[in-house]
């Protein structure tokens, strides 16, 4: 007996295996993440997904309805590693992730107890978010400061969405190994959560 | 020098061109230029493809629509533009002089 999952794959619904479901959601991302600096990286993961769709339904039959680690294992070797889809990157293809020293203020909504501003406040500084909420609370009763402060700072600072982002917003150096990590610790958080 | 990105140069170019090949018969859908690709064996896996049409398309070579399929969602048809023939008609033309000089060099 396993657990199954339904999801949305390029406009159809599929039930996959939970294992079959952490390995296409890691690469998913690691696409995702390699076709970061594309100008219209949405639409080549979208054509992607859809081409992944359209293999899925080829492999269902009434006797078989959903789709295994097998499965995807075939078919995300049929469409090629994000290493073997680079063509045209050359030996460079790791330098584009280098930007050292890259350090952003984002919203860290992973972590947010209201829009993830005091999150990525404290992403930032490296201090433990709880000290500058309770100085945003602090002052917000003291004339009303502290929720103009947070007002503006929900606005103005992005959403660390990419994983690139997110090594941005603490600061360590942008490089293929930090994303590597990074993306380990996300999807073993994922995979916590669904054992639960 | 390395041999797999000497190659590896060698065949983006003839790739893109190739591309623009197919769809100068018919306007087709993703799937079945990946067809004929695999059967000629310029592209080995199929992610390849995806990230050359979008720039082609995004460059104004090519053109897509949205059709109904018999089974699943609809698909994305491409055709080439205007300027994509043109492109084309240029290509033609270089990739027969690329052989004539290659053939030249290699028969002395």
């Amino acid at each position: 007996m396993k657990i199954t999952v339904s999801v949305n794959i390029g406009g159809s619904s599929f039930n996959i295996d939970e294992d079959a479901y952490s390995e296409l959601k890691r690469y998913l991302k690691n696409l995702e993440i390699h076709f970061a600096d594309e100008e219209s990286a949405s639409e080549i993961l979208a054509d992607i997904e859809s081409r992944i769709s359209e293999l899925f339904r080829q492999k269902l039959t009434t006797f078989k309805q959903v789709i295994t680690i097998d499965d995807v294992n075939e078919v995300t070797a049929i469409l090629g590693s994000p290493e073997d889809i680079s063509d045209n990157k050359g030996p460079s293809a790791g330098d584009k992730f280098s930007v050292p020293g890259a350090h952003r203020m984002y919203r860290d909504t992973d972590h947010r107890v209201i829009g993830g501003v005091c999150a990525g406040m404290g992403a930032y500084w490296n201090i433990e978010p709880w000290i500058i909420r309770i100085i945003i609370v602090a002052l917000t009763m003291t004339g009303g400061l502290g929720i103009l402060i947070y007002l503006i700072l929900y606005i103005v600072l992005p959403e660390a969405k990419t994983t690139a982002q997110k090594i941005e917003m603490k600061g360590d150096p942008v490089n293929i190994h930090n994303i590597k990590e990074s993306v380990k610790k996300e999807f073993d958080a994922v995979r916590k959560n669904m054992k639960l | 020098m390395d041999l797999e990105n000497t190659k590896a140069q060698m065949r983006k170019g003839i790739l893109e061109y190739c591309i623009l090949s197919v769809l100068s018969r018919n306007s087709c859908y993703s799937s079945d230029i990946i067809k004929e690709l695999k059967e000629a064996r310029l592209i080995v896996v199929e992610g390849t493809l995806y990230p050359l049409l979008t720039r082609q398309k995004n460059s104004g070579l090519l053109s897509y629509r949205w059709e109904e399929s018999p089974q699943g969602p609809p698909r994305k048809y491409y055709e080439l533009t205007k300027s994509g023939r043109n492109y084309l008609k240029e290509l033609d033309k270089s990739w027969k002089e690329l052989v004539e000089s290659v053939n030249l060099i290699r028969k002395r």
